[in-house]
């Protein structure tokens, strides 16, 4: 069974946000909610200075503390590691957007379903199709577009990429594009000091 | 730029740290009012306070419950928050209040005498069941690694030490004859609440970036004056100088009890408001 999981090169990063508005399609997400956010932030002195562009989503994480605080049980792993949220079963109690030490988690508020993305009351065609995934209430987030990698696709973030910063595969399988990568150019994971143990690494 | 100079970027596509947004005003007064409502009847057991555990268990089952409902994303299934007692200490506090309000229930029906035998057991088990839900709300927030302010073990000691002395002193401002056992009692509890609020603030100054962002939002920015006016002020050195009166005076006591109660659910509100996720550093240039 694999382990799936996702490098981010940093040097390739060039903060387009092109990611973060193909998850919001392929997720079909109401006003508001991102499930992966390009952060950055200016660093240096002038005329020394420089911007690093930090892409972020849930990090699927070994150990998820998301997972062990859900008291309805609709937080999961599933076997190849893919960090799951049953929409049948959350309660939106909102204990595992305060346990997820990287805050990615995204309350579905009710409201968000019925202005719909233009405030207006009713519902575009796309988010007719895409809103009834989500129970009103919720608290979800990125499963690493689960029903595309089912399907042998990578997720939306990764192939919407201009520059291939982001690479999905394997991380059991010594040969993929990211087990090469984290093994070549020393991976690290964010806030290791929280003991999660991310399947998202960064490379810079 | 060091860590501690990031700023709070609130929703923003910025590096920095971000406010904890999730728990806010209703879960603070569904806490506030659990610790209450299970405080109280806690004393009023040990002092046999048969109008006081009534209202113990009336401020736990409809107060807290009501606040828990209106910030539920999905109230209509909040009963499955009870199917995770393995691993979530909100399921094991839901079952704490299913077991403080059914036994704390039987307890005083026994009490008045509408059924017989068994009130040793009842006030037995209505006492654990409050003294459970008096401190499961502090291990659920302590139990998170997430927010540096709150994974502190001094947190459950916070919810009983503010749970134990709200009772005491809602039962001294009800019951002013009790105030020669009682006063003591509530100014040693008071001195237990500085004591762990101290304790907390220091344990946090010294602790992660994320900790001590949210000590400076509590004692210098954003909320100080909160902070000061009530969490302090009104919660703890008003009381404490106004329970010296408590005997002779009952309004001083009253007035020693609202600013207890304000207090208090100042301290819910900001101690949600104050909580920040740490900024992801780990390979920042």
């Amino acid at each position: 069974m694999a382990r799936y999981g996702m490098v981010f090169d940093l040097k390739r990063c060039i903060g387009c946000n092109a990611c973060v508005i193909g998850c919001k399609q392929e997720n079909s997400l109401p006003d508001g909610v991102f499930f992966t956010r390009t952060l950055s932030e200016e660093y240096g002195v002038y005329p020394a200075v420089n911007r690093v562009y930090i892409p972020t989503l849930c990090n699927h994480c070994e150990d998820a503390p998301c997972e062990k605080v859900c008291p309805s049980g609709a937080t999961y792993t599933r076997p190849d590691g893919i960090v799951m949220v049953d929409p049948e079963k959350c309660i939106g109690c909102g204990s595992c957007a305060v346990a997820c030490p990287y805050d990615q988690r995204s309350e579905m508020k009710a409201e968000s379903f019925k202005d719909g993305l233009f405030g207006t009351g009713e519902l575009t065609d796309f988010e007719k199709q895409g809103y009834p995934r989500y129970t009103p209430g919720m608290v979800t987030k990125c499963d690493f577009c689960s029903g595309r990698v089912d399907a042998g696709l990578d997720p939306a973030c990764v192939v919407t990429c201009p520059t291939d910063a982001r690479i999905f595969g394997d991380l059991d399988d010594p040969n993929s594009k990211p087990s090469k990568l984290i093994r070549e150019r020393g991976g690290k994971t964010p806030l290791p000091e929280k003991n999660t143990r991310p399947k998202v690494y960064y490379i810079d | 730029m060091a860590v501690n100079d990031l700023p709070i970027v609130g929703d923003s596509f910025k590096l920095g740290f971000r406010l904890q947004r999730y728990w806010d005003t209703p879960m603070a007064s569904a806490f506030f009012f659990g610790e209450l409502g299970a405080g109280l009847f806690f004393v009023s057991l040990l002092l046999e306070s048969a109008q006081g555990m009534l209202a113990g268990l009336l401020i736990t089952g409809l107060l807290k419950t009501y606040f828990h409902l209106s910030h539920m994303g999905v109230p209509q299934r909040s009963w499955r928050a009870i199917l995770r007692p393995d691993r979530s200490w909100i399921s094991r506090g839901l079952m704490g209040i299913v077991c403080f309000i059914g036994f704390g229930g039987l307890h005083l029906l026994n009490f008045w005498g509408l059924i017989p035998g068994l009130g040793g057991l009842f006030k037995l088990l209505a006492g654990a069941a409050a003294l459970v839900v008096m401190t499961y709300q502090g291990f659920a927030m302590s139990h998170s690694t997430a927010i540096s302010l709150w994974n502190s073990g001094l947190i459950p000691v916070s919810s009983l030490a503010y749970s134990a002395t709200a009772g005491v002193m809602l039962l001294l401002a009800a019951v002013p004859e009790s105030a020669r056992f009682l006063v003591p009692v509530a100014l040693i509890l008071h001195l237990c609440v500085a004591v762990v609020l101290l304790s907390l603030l220091h344990g946090a100054r010294h602790g992660s970036p994320g900790a001590r962002k949210s000590v400076e939002l509590l004692t210098r920015t954003l909320y100080a004056k909160w902070f000061f006016a009530l969490v302090c002020g009104a919660g703890v050195l008003l009381p404490v100088l106004l329970l010296w009166f408590a005997g002779s005076v009952p309004l001083a006591a009253m007035i020693a009890a609202t600013g207890t109660l304000a207090g208090y659910y100042t301290f819910r509100l900001l101690i949600f408001k104050a909580g920040v996720f740490e900024p992801i550093m780990s390979f920042r240039p």
